[in-house]
């Protein structure tokens, strides 16, 4: 007991304090940035909306369709170009020549099939 | 998965209490909760208590214990989705992003179908613009929860944004057709529709769009975008006569949005100029205070009819005393029969106004009333400033004078003579008007701005800064508050500053704090990802998105860049000495007694340079150790996180690797400025300095593609054949980079020799271009040393009255620097006395002893003007000292 009782004090003026503290920041606020206080809320927290009606459930069906056609096709496309074969000397000269990153020199080569000089022209024309 | 230390039913109430506290920013009663479940001593070593604890903290600002407990929490609980979660938010609000997502993907491992950490995850990936992952994340979030809001308009905007508006209408639609009760004035339900018609719009769907519009009119409150894009439709649809009344309730709302005119124009199909005019004049009767159907036709009118209406702006203008009046139609100057019909309008109403205080002889003689007097002073304003932008320097000083003369407390008056001695070359002048200016308005701080520009242009940097704390906050010094607030060309121009005195390290400074502020710009969206998609202000959001895209597109960037690159360059071209090696003067030949002064100047130089290396160590001592410890707050596991290190400009001008930094410099330019010939120019630079022969390629392919006949583009190609020739003798090269190079080579210049290409372009330019004849001349020497002579004459023998300023100074410089031509100091000196009877306000051309020979007879006039005012001043109150008495005593009680 004998411990708790100073631990409330210290919570209510902490508390009071608190009050007085958020009292003086409102006020210099509206004296100095009206704007500053608008940007603060922002980052506020909102709660969700729900929607009321039931008869979705079909939409979601259907754009979840949609979606995982999307997918095979790009998996499709992602297949069609990693089966280009390109060798390493030429990824690593690209980069040397045009200092670009090593994804986009495999990429650029993988999509002109694996032709270097095509490669090269690609990226400088580009 | 559940936490591996499940709570008990009390203490898992204080935490989700907790978890509440923070979302409602009450990290005070938060941090209270955290300790109350932590202070059991069954859960002191609580995981997911002590990662909310050090999340709360972060919340107060105090990072490094945050960093702390987040940490430890991790640790006592690595299987807790909540640790994983807590530890993402934290390096989120440290902008390490990139690890930001790599603790949410670990969270979601231990719980993949978490709303909260989904929701943070596509907040990132979409700040980040990975949009593929944004569409993943969307849909995941939208299968879960089709029941929410924002789980619809995330999914379909991710669509809009990969540029599959289809399937983002069809979200939407799907979405507004579940929706049944709509309240009247639903803000964001009429956004929501407003954002689902421009999708239409961008996808080119325009009568799907009308009849969308239509159709939702009433519902949407946003009444003037209704009647805009309606208007808008109505013309790209063809059925122009419908979209006449739109235009003109929009152009009686607002009889100022030059827009609705060109429009209502469209929409009237009228194309001819005197009916255009004439249309705009039933506009001036209908709205007589409107400024815009009396400046537009302006930009029609042609021949003698544009004679009458600038006849009627100018006095209108004259009259009531508009001071920006010359701006207004500056534009109109581009035109040049238009600039002489000013001309000769303005001098006719000056010289009436002198002699009868009319604006023309037939107002004299019909007996009109006169023109207030001061129409006499904004006229010979006007004929400065109209003299000034044709260059005539001495007519615009003479109108100047005869209008400060007239009215010498007119602040417009001294600005604009401060810009005409700018334009002539003189910024020392300048600034001096400029100053005279300020002192008259100290309150205005348009003017206070406009000083300290023009003293940086004449590099008095200390000098603006004074100037410019009259304006910022006080107890900070200047420099830092104008960064802090972003003030962009305060620093560009600093920087420019610094660039013209050599003192690199300081420009590049400034350089590098433009280039933060745009950072810090694009960190500034990642708020607004929430908000938006909140408050359904759906067609901002996506503007913002689209601004952020390209924000290094702005001209303040393309200008602290290119100084920037052009910094990196010179350093590379001609790096500094270590400082050790500076102070090595050749003593040999020295009279004892010199040498004497000089060793115990050089003890006392040494002495004073140790005192300052030690602070300068003790200083890095203690930077180094701040860092550290910020480093170790940081994190052991991964040391390259993005530290915003101080700019020092000592260290930055002695960088290893500048082409490197002004690669980072250019890269953004490559990307969005891209229409822009310097850019490549620029690049063409750096990529040569790097012997890259494909980039400069490239470079000169891009700039070439722009304007071939840029002259730069000349010396670009020169250098590039010798830089070709000179890499073939060292090494072969790959054969598919030959390949590209022949291929490429053949295309631009064919089979002439670099010699050939130079002789031909001379031949083209003899006599009509300097700068192209310049850049002949460069390649001349530059692909044959010994035709220096020859190539300097080419240049020097150019007829010096066709040369504009500007080109003068360039030819001037590069003579005078001996980087382009090799020595050649008789020539330069010879040019700038031939130059300086040409232009004889610019400085550049002037010897300097004379200059401040005339700078202190100025000085001492002014305080013999002084003197002799306090002497006056003295008698003054002797006589008046009576009188004056009671006062002082006043003041004094």
């Amino acid at each position: 007991m004998t411990e708790t009782e100073p631990e409330v004090e210290v919570n209510g003026t902490e508390a009071e304090d608190d009050a007085q503290d958020q009292d003086i920041k409102q006020k210099k606020q509206t004296r100095h940035d009206g704007g500053a206080a608008d940007l603060e809320r922002v980052t506020d927290y909102a709660e969700e909306k729900e929607i009321s009606a039931a008869n979705i459930s079909s939409a979601v069906e259907q754009f979840g369709n949609q979606r995982s056609k999307e997918n095979e096709l790009r998996v499709a496309k992602e297949k069609e170009l990693q089966k280009v074969q390109v060798k390493k000397e030429d990824i690593e000269l690209i980069m040397n020549e045009l200092l670009v990153s090593k994804t986009q020199a495999e990429k650029v080569l993988r999509e002109q099939s694996g032709d270097v000089v095509a490669a090269l022209e690609a990226i400088i024309s580009n | 998965m559940p936490s591996s230390e499940p709570l008990p039913p009390k203490e898992a109430a204080l935490f989700r209490k907790l978890l509440k506290c923070y979302e409602m920013k009450q990290y005070k009663n938060g941090l209270k909760l955290a300790k109350q479940i932590l202070s059991n001593p069954k859960f002191t070593e609580h995981g997911e208590t002590l990662a909310m604890k050090g999340l709360t903290l972060n919340g107060l600002g105090r990072r490094d214990e945050a960093y702390k407990y987040v940490r430890l929490g991790l640790r006592n609980d690595l299987r807790s989705h909540v640790c994983w979660h807590v530890y993402g938010l934290l390096q989120r609000s440290d902008k390490k992003y990139d690890e930001a997502i790599k603790c949410y993907r670990n969270a979601l491992k231990w719980e993949k179908d978490n709303l909260q950490i989904l929701k943070d995850l596509s907040l990132l990936q979409i700040q980040m613009r990975d949009l593929e992952g944004y569409k993943e994340t969307r849909h995941h979030l939208f299968a879960l929860r089709p029941s929410q809001h924002a789980s619809w308009i995330g999914f379909a905007m991710s669509y809009h944004l990969l540029g599959d508006h289809e399937m983002a209408n069809n979200i939407l639609e799907t979405f507004s057709q579940s929706q049944t009760s709509i309240e009247p004035h639903d803000y964001r339900h009429s956004e929501l529709l407003l954002y689902q018609n421009q999708i239409l719009i961008e996808s080119s769907h325009l009568q799907q769009a009308l009849v969308h519009l239509l159709k939702y009119e009433p519902l949407i409150v946003d009444k003037l975008a209704v009647r805009e894009t309606l208007g808008d439709l109505y013309i790209k649809l063809n059925l122009h006569e419908m979209g006449v009344p739109i235009f003109e309730s929009l152009i009686r709302r607002n009889p100022e949005n030059v827009l609705y005119y060109e429009q209502y124009m469209v929409a009237r199909r009228v194309s001819s100029s005197s009916d255009i005019v004439s249309v705009y004049r039933e506009f001036q009767a209908e709205y007589p205070q409107a400024l815009c159907p009396r400046r537009l036709p302006l930009n029609i009118a042609n021949g003698d009819e544009f004679r009458v209406v600038a006849d009627e702006y100018l006095r209108r203008g004259l009259r009531k005393g508009v001071p920006p009046l010359f701006v207004n139609v500056r534009t109109l100057h581009q035109e040049a029969d238009k600039a002489v019909v000013i001309e000769s309008l303005t001098l006719q109403y000056f010289e009436n106004l002198t002699r009868s205080g009319h604006f023309s002889r037939e107002d004299a003689d019909a007996g009109v009333p006169v023109e207030p007097a001061s129409a006499l002073v904004w006229t010979a304003l006007f004929l400065a400033q109209h003299y000034d932008y044709m260059r005539d320097t001495d007519r615009a000083l003479e109108y100047i004078n005869a209008a400060i003369d007239h009215t010498p407390t007119l602040i417009e008056l001294l600005i604009t003579k401060g810009r005409i001695f700018k334009h002539a070359g003189d910024p020392v002048e300048a600034y001096v008007c400029l100053e005279e200016a300020q002192s008259m308005d100290t309150a205005d701080r348009y003017i206070n701005s406009k000083c300290a520009k023009y003293m940086l242009r004449a590099d008095m940097v200390i000098e603006a800064e004074e100037v410019c704390a009259k304006f910022t906050r006080e107890g900070v010094s200047p420099m830092d508050n104008l960064n802090e607030m972003q003030c962009m060309w305060f620093q560009t121009e600093c920087a420019m500053a610094f660039q013209r005195t050599g003192r690199w390290g300081d420009a590049l400074k400034k350089c590098h704090e433009v280039d933060r502020h745009f950072a810090e710009i694009i960190e500034d969206q990642f708020d607004f990802h929430t908000y938006c998609m909140r408050k359904m202000t759906l067609r901002a959001y996506v503007g913002l998105l689209r601004l952020e895209d390209v924000l290094r597109r702005h001209p303040f960037y393309f200008k602290a860049a290119k100084c920037a690159i052009e910094l990196y360059i010179h350093l590379y071209d001609k790096p500094l000495k270590s400082e050790t090696t500076i102070e090595e003067i050749d003593i040999e030949n020295l009279p004892p007694s010199e040498l004497k002064k000089l060793r115990s100047k050089q003890r006392k130089a040494k002495k004073k340079a140790e005192l300052e290396s030690a602070q300068a160590a003790q200083a890095q001592v203690k930077r180094e150790q701040h860092q550290k410890s910020k480093q170790q707050a940081n994190q052991e596991s991964d040391p390259d996180a993005p530290q915003l290190d101080e700019l020092i400009p000592e260290k930055l001008e002695r960088t290893d690797e500048p082409l490197e930094k002004a690669i980072e410099f250019l890269k953004p330019l490559q990307q969005l400025a891209k229409e822009n010939s310097a850019t490549h120019l620029l690049a063409f630079e750096v990529y040569n300095r790097k012997n890259k022969l494909l980039l400069m390629l490239q470079s000169i392919q891009r700039a070439r593609a722009l304007n071939p006949a840029h002259p730069v583009l000349h010396s670009c190609i020169i250098r590039f054949m010798k830089a070709l020739a000179s890499a073939q003798k060292q090494q072969p090269f790959n054969v598919h980079v030959q390949k590209v190079l022949d291929k490429a080579t053949k295309e631009l210049i064919g089979t002439k020799t670099p010699q050939q290409l130079n002789d031909e372009f001379i031949a083209k330019h003899h006599a009509s271009s300097i700068l192209h004849l310049y850049e002949g001349a460069r390649g001349l020497y530059e692909l044959d040393p010994s035709k220096k002579d020859a190539a300097i004459k080419l240049i020097t023998g150019f007829n010096l009255s066709k040369l504009r300023l500007e080109e003068a100074i360039k030819i001037y410089t590069a003579l005078r620097d001996g980087d382009v031509f090799g020595d050649c100091e008789k020539e330069a000196e010879e040019y700038k006395l031939k130059c300086q009877q040409r232009f004889q306000y610019a400085r550049i051309f002037r010897n300097i002893e004379e200059l401040e020979a005339q700078l202190q007879e100025k000085e001492a006039a002014k305080l013999r003007a002084e003197e002799e005012q306090q002497q006056l001043n003295h008698l003054d109150s002797h006589e008046t000292s009576a009188p004056s008495a009671p006062v002082s005593v006043m003041a004094a009680s």
